[in-house]
């Protein structure tokens, strides 16, 4: 997302967080905060270059919503595809019911129809949206559609400590299992893109000298690991899946797994046209990268590969230990049982595999 | 596998690399090194009063060929193989007998393809001494399924003779196939299948064809180990009767990335 998308979507997005008031007492009868509908898309990701997807609001990544903390709200979702569906809402405290897994209760929308979620949105931070169905074997549903979006919720003490904020997703592509060896087992993908386009065919993210940009990165891949870099500049890690880390600290790459988030500051320090993007080429030139211009910068955006890094979580924790004794203790012994090197192995969680496994009773 | 002849035409060696091939191929900026090692225990036998079996080549009874085999990974659908043929035996000596290269590529991933699919052409040369035909060409089509615990693997192979007793054969038919199945993770066993029909123009009967079965074990020990043992039966006449092989081989990723690094693939 550039600048100016940026401003389009968090003018929508405005609106759809306008200032609470007694209307929301009348859920049932008034219309909701936000609308989503479901329904296949056919994405250009690049000139000449489609994809066949669903999507939300015919948009990928779907409409950002930005609500205030410890605000109620009220989303609409239409479901126009020709099969079940559901939106969860990731990283939320809310009930069961609303939470949008159909396996804590959450009812599917019926192609066709309307399903209205209410809840106030806590805890705050970036927390985003997805279809919650199952793919199975079909790489073609559940998140391996274009079907999520940013969920954003603002602090009653957001600080603010930067000049400019923009919401990236990430997310692979038109997913196959290879033919044959132990490789086939994991999902292969023809394009990357970070949020709609691959790289080189979206708009440029402008900044400026000395602006402090906050990247909050929500990684949508239904499978792929990945791992980002800026050329030319280090990030600070200042939230991870939404939560503010203890320790705010710089990194070179950043790892993030499906359905992972992370919240990064960058000082523009070193003007120039550069990429944000994989750190591996062959991820990286399948189109996950978006370019970072400088004001007043032009040229081919240049990428320089950061220092190899394994990745820890440790230079973010508090240096000391802390030992909190539970309130309760749930053992749950995850095994695999091997099912050949042409198939997936076989997961239980205590001898039992899913939807057989027992109900942890707290 | 090399070039082998109609064994029954040729009676050629063909007992240097004996391996039905996957689809796959070497991943690039990596390097598969291999040793072929395989013992005749029931082979050619010189004839009498003479060193020398049958067309004047040397006797495989009680002979040990070692093969390198050095695969290198040119992108993510191609390849390059050349191989190092030696044979050992008593009273010859440890001797060179040829060097054959390998292209080979393969139908890339993003075609979707529901089986895997290469083709390999090989082209090189084997010492009169071991081979009646000296300089050969084969090409061969590669399609190989993973299933399950099942694995799946045939080559119709054709060969060609440019030099030696049988170029006027024309193109030879040299089917091989495999089966496995995986016991466990780490342990696969199955047969392999090795032929020698004879020239398109015309196969061979079945006791002049070359025939061989190996029941055979993959060890998965590691994503950069190769490992294949088998017991090869030859029950025709043209075919060496009893064989023992093995395949050692050894991936090096020359990437020098850690394994889930922000560089690495794994």
């Amino acid at each position: 997302m550039n600048r100016r998308e940026f401003i389009a979507k968090s003018a929508a997005a405005a609106a759809l967080g306008a200032p609470f008031s007694a209307k929301h007492n009348l859920w049932a009868q008034a219309s909701a905060d936000v609308h989503l509908e479901i329904a296949p898309l056919k994405l250009e990701i690049a000139p000449g270059k489609h994809v066949e997807t669903i999507a939300c609001n015919g948009q990928v990544p779907g409409p950002l919503i930005r609500w205030p903390e410890g605000n109620p709200i009220t989303i609409d979702v239409v479901n126009r595809t020709n099969i079940p569906e559901i939106v969860h809402w990731h990283g939320l405290w809310i009930p069961s019911d609303q939470d949008g897994a159909m396996e804590e209760g959450s009812p599917m929308i019926a192609p066709g129809t309307q399903q209205r979620y209410q809840f106030t949105p806590q805890p705050s931070g970036l927390r985003w949206y997805h279809t919650h169905t199952t793919a199975g074997h079909d790489l073609k549903r559940g998140l391996y559609t274009g079907q999520f979006g940013c969920f954003y919720i603002e602090p009653k003490d957001e600080r603010g400590a930067y000049d400019q904020e923009i919401f990236l997703t990430l997310h692979d592509w038109n997913a196959y299992m290879g033919a044959a060896t132990d490789a086939s087992m994991d999902a292969s993908y023809d394009y990357s893109t970070i949020n709609d386009r691959m790289l080189g065919h979206g708009a440029p993210i402008q900044v400026k000298q000395n602006q402090r940009v906050v990247f909050r990165i929500v990684n949508a891949s239904a499978t792929v690991t990945h791992w980002l870099g800026l050329a030319g500049h280090e990030m600070t890690v200042v939230a991870m899946d939404g939560n503010p880390v203890p320790i705010p600290a710089s990194i070179t790459a950043l790892r993030v797994a499906p359905a992972e988030r992370a919240d990064l500051v960058v000082k523009m320090t070193n003007p120039g046209v550069w990429i944000l993007g994989e750190t591996r080429d062959d991820i990286r030139k399948a189109g996950m990268g978006i370019v970072i211009e400088y004001a007043g910068c032009q040229g081919e955006p240049k990428w320089i590969d950061p220092p190899e890094v394994l990745w820890s979580y440790r230079p973010f924790a508090h240096p000391e230990s802390v030992t909190v004794q539970p309130d309760h203790q749930v053992p749950l012994l995850f095994e695999s049982k091997f099912r050949g090197h042409g198939d997936f192995d076989y997961w239980t969680i205590n001898g039992k595999s899913y939807p057989e496994t027992d109900t942890v009773m707290l | 596998m090399i070039g082998s002849l109609c064994s029954c035409i040729a009676n050629a060696q063909d007992n240097y690399e004996i391996q039905v091939y996957g689809a796959d191929t070497v991943a690039p900026k990596t390097t598969m090194l291999e040793l072929h090692s395989n013992f005749t225990a029931d082979g050619t036998k010189p004839l009498p009063g003479s060193k020398y079996a049958a067309d004047r080549l040397y006797p495989t009874n009680h002979a040990e060929h070692e093969t390198v085999e050095i695969t290198q990974g040119i992108n993510n659908w191609s390849e390059v193989g050349f191989y190092i043929f030696t044979s050992a035996r008593n009273g010859d000596g440890w001797q060179w007998v040829g060097d054959h290269i390998r292209p080979r590529v393969r139908v890339p991933d993003s075609w979707h393809w529901p089986l895997g699919v290469s083709l390999s052409t090989e082209v090189g040369y084997q010492g009169r001494q071991f081979s009646t035909d000296t300089w050969t060409w084969e090409i061969r089509p590669i399609v190989d399924k993973t299933r399950g615990r099942w694995y799946f693997a045939v080559n119709p192979a054709l060969e060609r003779s440019f030099h030696g007793q049988t170029v006027n054969q024309g193109v030879g038919f040299s089917p091989n196939a495999k089966v496995s199945f995986d016991f466990n993770k780490c342990i696969s066993g199955g047969l392999e299948y090795y032929a020698d029909y004879g020239s398109l123009r015309g196969f061979e009967s079945l006791h002049n064809q070359q025939q061989q079965f190996f029941p055979a074990v993959d060890l998965n020990v590691s994503p950069n180990w190769e490992i294949n043992f088998g017991v090869g039966v030859g029950p025709t006449a043209a075919t060496d009767h009893l064989i023992v092989k093995g395949i050692v081989g050894r991936r090096f990723d020359w990437t020098h990335h850690r394994a889930g690094s922000s560089g690495s693939i794994q």
